[in-house]
């Protein structure tokens, strides 16, 4: 059995690394791939959503399958699915097994956590994003993990093709060329905070080293809502008259599930990886529906399940009481994607998975650190200095799995105000320094275009006239898309910049009267 | 008989002399000595059109040879598509790849170094799939191949540019005929920006000047201008349709000043408004004055 579950495990792995890795334009308007299927099958990130928001993302309706084969098998999705869950097991290999093994009791950590998640939710915040496994997984491999793979396999055969130690050039291009075609993005994207995120998965998985599957067992949320579920699973775990206690299976387990115990076995813990049936010398374990029940029951105590449910409601006002919440001081670099909701919508929905970010054809995606607030840590804005938002592309609005980012037809699209554009003139080239130059005129993609030139003369130091265009900004046209800012010949601090006023997805930023 | 054709055809009998059948090479010199400084193809189809153009310059077999490798260089600068006039028509890129392969081409490449993504300006504009169908290769470029270049110019003195250019055997460019807010029209030497590297937006400060130092360091075969959709207005990228004209043209010729002075006049302006064409015929790079010409048209 454990050599069909790891088969299992792999193919789910590669079946999510294919569709990461499938998450990048091909220069089509569509992706070609379901590449958000996993979040799809996220049952936690439907409730939250629904609770958050009162919102049902068509999309998640998959996940109801995921809630049936729980209700079958039990956790199973943590077990044989889960991406995450089998890059622990592989990190758990690196731990050598104590002889005498004491798991820890801490399995209800996880439980107050879905309890503080789910009563924030209902309380219209989102938090399920930063613990969820899926949007966790997603998130380090967009921001951190990938474009660390990267940078490294670039730099070696870059590295090769610049020295070309013996003529070894000839024969590592061709490589390179493939892997370029296959696993390697597009081109090599850069993250903000791609250290802070990548070390916390880093952790994540480290944390196998202090206990094999610690995540799984103690702190994810999606662990701990299937294995509420698994309570009312039709499989269930026996163990016949020829047990001997020998502790075998103990050993063995992935889930702390207390196997050796008889009538102590958790069933919200146990993972299914039948590890135990494997391992057990009086093959005394067995598998089965309809079993009479035997497991343990769940006690996480009253008092903790309360003091949980009343965090998580704290944490709403807690995290929203802040400057940012009002309209004058909102921060003016927060340009969310196209399509985005009003911020208050668009923060009960964002999961924070940083697909939008990994699709974003120029990188101008880039994780938020405190510019929504705590509440919105790692939600995308534009940076429109690493990148601007291109002209007829829709694919942030394609990935996003909750509809944050709504998805748009290209003529809503070219429509949408991201924010507006404005000309710094003490460091524009026509404006302050007698010079010609069109660049934010020329690559402005509106089909009139937003910005216009006058025609003036100015004199130079020496008193020389100089006939140039002087770039404006027509308001009424301009969508914010960044473009200028991004290819501005001015670096550092350019001399044309997008902030969020003028966006349309706000009644209240707003700067003309319409 | 003018001095730029005498010398031409002083050269090529000395070439047809030497080869072993000698008296061809001799018709085809004298062919030569009257061939057209530019044709001017009309017609709706712009792969006959294309085809007509060159044959009338004397055929793609006294462009490229057996075995050479071939650059292509359209501009595929934009996230546009073809309707939009602001990327090269693929058909006519297309019908010149098709050309090439007819001489014999080993290989033809065809690239461009473009503003938006790369990506989408390679797929939208039809270019990438229209060539790779003909087996071209549509390669993205590769920022390890610029090496930096001695221009010795009026305002480039060296630039990273694309060493492919100057690998091959052969190089075509394509430009398409467009408005430019700063050049007033983008022809055939500003398509020389697509081979640049480095962050080629200072060059605007001295536009002109810039793009005649390209033009004097790359040499192309042959220049294919694009006017089968020209863009008058919100170029170079344009957007909407009421600013593309449909002229179902296109000019061939082998001076870069030449092409550009009567590319200026498919919008009503002169060679002469256009700084870079001007400067270009002072500094000996080509001619302007469309009245020392031969010009040919056809319509097919």
């Amino acid at each position: 059995m454990k050599n069909i579950r790891r088969l299992t495990q792999g193919l789910f792995l590669l079946l999510f690394l294919f569709l990461f890795i499938q998450t990048e334009s091909k220069g089509n308007d569509e992706l070609g791939y379901p590449v958000r299927l996993f979040l799809d099958f996220d049952p936690l990130i439907f409730v939250t959503t629904l609770l958050s928001a009162h919102a049902v993302a068509k999309a998640f309706l998959l996940s109801i399958i995921t809630i049936i084969v729980t209700l079958l098998f039990g956790r199973v999705f943590c077990g044989w699915a889960c991406p995450l869950g089998t890059l622990n097991n592989l990190a758990g290999s690196l731990k050598k097994q104590p002889a005498d093994r004491q798991g820890r009791d801490w399995y209800r950590v996880k439980y107050y956590i879905l309890t503080g998640i789910l009563a924030s939710a209902v309380f219209t915040l989102q938090p399920v994003g930063i613990m969820d496994p899926l949007s966790l997984l997603i998130r380090s491999f967009s921001i951190s993990i990938y474009p660390l793979f990267n940078y490294g396999v670039r730099s070696v055969f870059d590295t090769l093709y610049s020295v070309d130690p013996l003529g070894v050039a000839a024969a590592t291009e061709p490589v390179f060329t493939f892997l370029k075609r296959t696993v390697l993005s597009f081109e090599q994207s850069f993250y903000a905070q791609n250290v802070f995120i990548g070390a916390l998965f880093l952790v994540v998985l480290g944390l196998n080293l202090v206990e094999k599957r610690f995540w799984c067992k103690y702190l994810c949320p999606l662990g701990a809502f299937l294995g509420v579920l698994s309570r009312f699973s039709l499989l269930k775990r026996s163990v016949s008259e020829d047990c001997t206690e020998c502790g075998a299976c103990s050993r063995v387990c992935q889930g702390n599930a207390a196997p050796d115990e008889k009538g102590k076995w958790k069933d919200t813990e146990c993972l299914y990886c039948w590890n135990c049936d494997d391992a057990c010398p009086q093959n005394a374990v067995h598998f089965g529906f309809g079993r009479t029940k035997s497991a343990a029951s769940m006690d996480l105590g009253r008092r903790r399940v309360l003091a949980s449910v009343f965090s998580g409601i704290a944490v709403v006002p807690f995290l929203r009481i802040t400057p940012l919440a009002r309209t004058n001081a909102q921060d003016p670099r927060l340009i969310r994607p196209p399509g985005s909701l009003a911020e208050k919508e668009f923060l009960k929905r964002c999961v924070k998975c940083g697909e939008c970010m990994k699709v974003c054809t120029t990188n101008g995606l880039q994780p938020t650190l405190l510019e929504a607030g705590l509440e919105g840590i790692w939600s995308p804005l534009l940076v429109p200095r690493i990148g601007y938002c291109e002209y007829r592309c829709t694919l942030c609005g394609q990935v996003c799995p909750t509809g944050a980012i709504k998805k748009l037809k290209l003529e809503e699209k070219v429509k949408v105000k991201l924010g507006l554009a404005m000309i710094d003139t003490s460091r524009c080239l026509p404006w302050a320094h007698a010079r010609p130059c069109i660049m934010c005129e020329e690559v402005c993609p509106t089909p009139k275009k937003a910005v216009w030139f006058e025609k003036v003369q100015v004199r130079d130091r020496q008193g020389k006239v100089h006939t140039l265009q002087q770039p404006h900004v027509d308001l009424e046209l301009c969508i914010g898309c960044g473009i200028c800012e991004t290819k501005c010949p001015v670096l550092g601090k350019p001399a044309i910049a997008v902030s969020s006023v003028g966006e349309s997805r706000s009644k209240d930023n707003q700067l003309l009267l319409e | 008989m003018e001095r730029r054709r005498f010398l031409k055809l002083a050269a090529l009998t000395g070439a047809g002399l030497s080869l072993p059948d000698g008296l061809a090479a001799l018709a085809e010199a004298a062919e030569s000595a009257t061939r057209p400084d530019l044709v001017l193809a009309h017609g709706a189809a712009p792969e006959k059109i294309v085809t007509a153009a060159i044959d009338a310059m004397g055929g793609i077999r006294k462009f490229v040879s057996r075995g050479d490798v071939v650059v292509i260089k359209p501009n595929i600068g934009w996230d546009r598509t073809p309707e939009q006039a602001g990327n090269t028509n693929p058909e006519v890129v297309a019908a010149v790849v098709r050309l090439c392969f007819e001489a014999g081409a080993k290989k033809v490449k065809v690239f461009d170094r473009p503003v938006n993504d790369p990506r989408r300006c390679y797929v939208q504009s039809g270019i990438a799939p229209a060539v790779k169908a003909l087996g071209a290769e549509a390669d993205y470029m590769d920022d390890r191949k610029f090496r930096d270049m001695a221009l010795s110019g009026q305002a480039l003195k060296s630039w990273p540019l694309y060493t492919d250019i100057f690998e091959a055997d052969k190089v075509i460019n394509i430009p398409i005929a467009k408005h430019h807010g700063l050049a007033k029209l983008t022809l055939s030497m500003k398509n020389w920006m697509g081979v640049m590297g480095g962050s080629r937006r200072q060059i605007h400060q001295k536009l002109d000047e810039s793009l005649v130092d390209l033009s004097m360091k790359i040499k192309p075969t042959l220049t294919i201008l694009d006017a089968v959709r020209i863009l008058t207005a919100n170029g170079p990228q344009g957007g909407s349709l009421a600013d593309v004209q449909k002229l179902d043209t296109v000019i061939v010729g082998i001076d870069p000043v030449a092409i550009d002075s009567y590319g200026a006049t498919l919008f009503g302006m002169k060679g002469s408004d256009l700084g870079y064409v001007t400067l270009g015929h002072k500094l000996g790079l080509g001619q302007m004055d469309l009245s020392k010409m031969l010009i040919k048209k056809v319509s097919v």
